[in-house]
């Protein structure tokens, strides 16, 4: 039954809050578990959606929903390990929300019903706040009130969205369920000023979410002042979940015959948050919002992708696996990184090659993998939407494109490398660096790794069922 | 469409105008719970197809509860824990907010007249007019004021807004209490989670002064 990955972390969510920490980190790793295993019955459909108006399993859904399970598994392994050396006061409420964080994305990637998927997001910010506000900082507290307020009033529009794509149902005197799958059929006759007026709505909603610009603000300082597992979850899977939301409403902007319109409004909001990533890496000081803002611009590139079409919808679903993979894994790095030296700045870390050898590695793997080097998947799949594009005959934004990339790459390389290479003066250091705290970014490089070396029939497969209904394809 | 849901809409109006005017940070608390009851109460006369149905009756309720009630209380105590009770130098002055109120009326009335809504009923028009104007107004609000509980009011003035056009616009939905009920319960949720990070702005900061929040930046 589709519904039990909403509703066993939500329980286990619920009952770690009066747990001892001990074994509240007992319950997290477990139900993590179990919400892998419930997602590779899924996957390989031994389990179908219990028939229901409100949700349903959709190969977008499917993609995204396998994606979280796989980084919440490692997330949280990493998590138990991290909590271990911080002393949080406040542990349990911590792991109570990584778990309802985990039950409302869930809820994303099975929703079917509009209203539904929208409550589903909301959710989303809601349970996430309590993450981001855990060190009870002044910054963590500006952080979380930004987020809250900006995120919510964002998708309040989105809301607005939806009941515009409602009305044009009325206007259209189309007598359908409010879901997706049955709006996709009726897609034609739906009101075309009215859906339009709704995508627009819910791309200003969710792309707030996804930290498309200039609705991205809160992004930075969100994913630079949570603790390190929590911004790796929010940027390797909660981008995705918003994504998401977009990605339906523009399967039902091509199935109603709006796809050119849809499309182009992606592009500009795509190449829109490559540029305002790009300047503003050229001259950050801290490395978490440098991090940050690279998963705007790889928002950005996926929303471009998707905008592009053919072959590059399948380059975009490309990246997104693979960003989230590798921004996790640099994420739960950069944890590492604020463990040992204590501080975000950029310019008093350093010497990190003599320091943290193991960190430095996974770091630097994890750089030459988000800047597109092979054997990283991120190059085959730039390289799949540079190539859609240019066969599309779009040369004036795949030139942005590719002078964006290029600019993210030499702001981000300058300091990567005084980091890792550069000097520092005194050689202490806060916490030393431990295997098991290695361990988890590191697989999921590996993971990104093997999946170019050889990706399953099963991924591909769902990719292609997945892109198929807004037109793109794997053959050129 | 009556003459009860004229009032209603005219009554909430006129507490959007009043909210955009006060200054004293209770007042606009006691004007939500009286706004959010009267908003809650709009459906039940709209002239929906079926009349007052059981369901539609117990959402009513439910509404008002969480409208009138659960979030004016959660805000009132956050104003007793604050002690400055007052707004201090809003970003736009009152006198500029109530006339940019005004003027999102008219701003309202005349977006309303040129959409091509003829398959609506006819009363419903001015139940667009008074969301566009709420809507509107809560933006105002939330930008146009410093105090951290001040933009809470303004995000619930503009989710108010969206609900009366969800009323107007997409009324089959308030067949499905299921849905209704999970977007009412992230609502209350979301004021809460705002209402506890709020405390500790004021915890930490020892004031909810919006403008304190100034530290992350590029």
């Amino acid at each position: 039954m589709l519904q039990l990955v909403v509703i066993i972390p939500l329980l286990a969510g619920i009952t770690v809050f009066f747990l001892p920490v001990n074994r509240g980190r007992t319950v997290l790793v477990a139900t993590a578990l179990a919400h892998a295993a419930l997602t590779a019955l899924e996957w390989f459909q031994i389990i179908g959606p219990l028939h229901n108006r409100y949700f349903s399993a959709t190969p977008e859904g499917l993609l995204v929903l396998a994606i979280l399970s796989f980084l919440f598994l490692w997330i949280c392994l990493y998590s138990v390990f991290y909590m271990q050396e911080t002393e949080m006061s406040k542990e349990p409420v911590f792991n109570a929300c990584m778990l309802l964080f985990l039950a409302a994305m869930s809820m994303v990637t099975i929703a079917d019903h509009i209203i539904m998927l929208w409550v589903a997001v909301e959710a989303t910010t809601l349970m996430s706040a309590p993450l981001i506000f855990v060190h009870h900082s002044k910054e963590a507290l500006e952080a979380t009130w930004k987020y809250v307020l900006i995120c919510s009033v964002g998708i309040a529009l989105a809301l607005l969205g939806c009941f515009f794509i409602i009305f044009s149902m009325t206007m259209g005197q189309v007598e359908a369920p409010i879901t997706f799958s049955a709006l996709h059929d009726v897609a034609a006759r739906l009101n075309p000023a009215w859906l339009k007026a709704g995508f627009i709505f819910i791309l200003i909603g969710y792309g707030t979410k996804m930290g498309l610009a200039p609705m991205h603000t809160w992004l930075p300082d969100a994913h630079s002042e949570a603790p390190g597992p929590a911004s790796a979850l929010l940027s390797g899977a909660l981008l995705n979940c918003a994504f998401l939301g977009v990605y339906r409403c523009h399967q039902l902007m091509y199935a109603a015959g709006l796809g050119p319109f849809s499309s182009n409004v992606l592009i500009a909001f795509g190449l829109a948050s490559m540029l305002v990533a790009a300047v503003f890496i050229l001259n950050q000081s801290d490395y978490k919002r440098m991090l940050a803002y690279s998963s705007i611009e790889n928002m950005g590139i996926i929303a471009f992708g998707t905008g592009i079409g053919g072959i590059a919808v399948f380059g975009a679903m490309l990246h997104m696996i693979h960003h989230s993979l590798i921004k996790s894994s640099l994420f739960l790095t950069a944890g590492n990184i604020f463990l040992g030296y204590g501080t975000k700045i950029i310019n008093k870390t350093g010497a990190m090659m003599r320091l943290f050898p193991k960190t430095a590695a996974t770091f630097v793997a994890g750089f030459a993998g988000i800047s597109g080097f092979p054997p990283f998947g991120l190059f085959i799949s730039e390289l799949l939407i540079i190539f859609g594009a240019v066969k599309a005959g779009r040369y004036v934004v795949v030139a942005i494109f590719i002078f964006c990339l290029i600019l993210v790459f030499a702001g981000a390389s300058r300091l990567v490398i005084q980091m890792v290479f550069g000097t520092r003066e005194s050689d202490e250091i806060l916490v030393p660096e431990q295997w098991k705290r290695a361990l988890p970014p590191l697989v999921l490089l590996l993971t990104s790794m093997a999946l170019v070396i050889w990706m399953p029939e099963s991924i591909t497969q769902t990719i292609i069922r997945a892109i198929a209904t807004i037109g793109g394809t794997i053959h050129g | 469409m009556n003459h009860i849901s004229t009032i209603l809409l005219a009554l909430i109006l006129l507490s959007v105008l009043l909210s955009l005017r006060t200054n004293r940070l209770m007042a606009l608390v006691k004007l939500m719970a009286f706004q959010g009851v009267m908003v809650s109460t709009v459906p039940l006369f709209s002239g929906s197809e079926h009349g007052i149905t059981f369901g539609l009756f117990l959402f009513f309720f439910l509404m008002v509860l969480v409208k009138g009630v659960c979030i004016p209380a959660l805000m009132m105590i956050a104003v007793k824990r604050v002690v400055a009770s007052r707004e201090i130098e809003p970003i736009i002055g009152y006198h500029a907010s109530l006339f940019a109120g005004l003027i999102m009326i008219v701003f309202s009335m005349y977006l309303i007249n040129h959409l091509q809504l003829h398959l609506l009923p006819p009363g419903h028009k001015l139940l667009l007019v008074t969301a566009v104007t709420t809507m509107g107004a809560g933006l105002i609000l939330l930008m146009a004021r410093r105090k951290a509980i001040t933009q809470v009011i303004g995000y619930l003035m503009m989710e108010n807004g969206i609900y009366l056009i969800g009323t107007a616009l997409a009324g089959k939905v308030h067949n499905q209490y299921l849905v209704e009920f999970a977007v009412l319960l992230d609502l209350l949720v979301a004021v809460l989670v705002m209402g506890i990070v709020l405390n500790d702005i004021h915890h930490t900061f020892d004031d909810v002064d919006t403008g304190l929040l100034g530290r992350l930046k590029d």
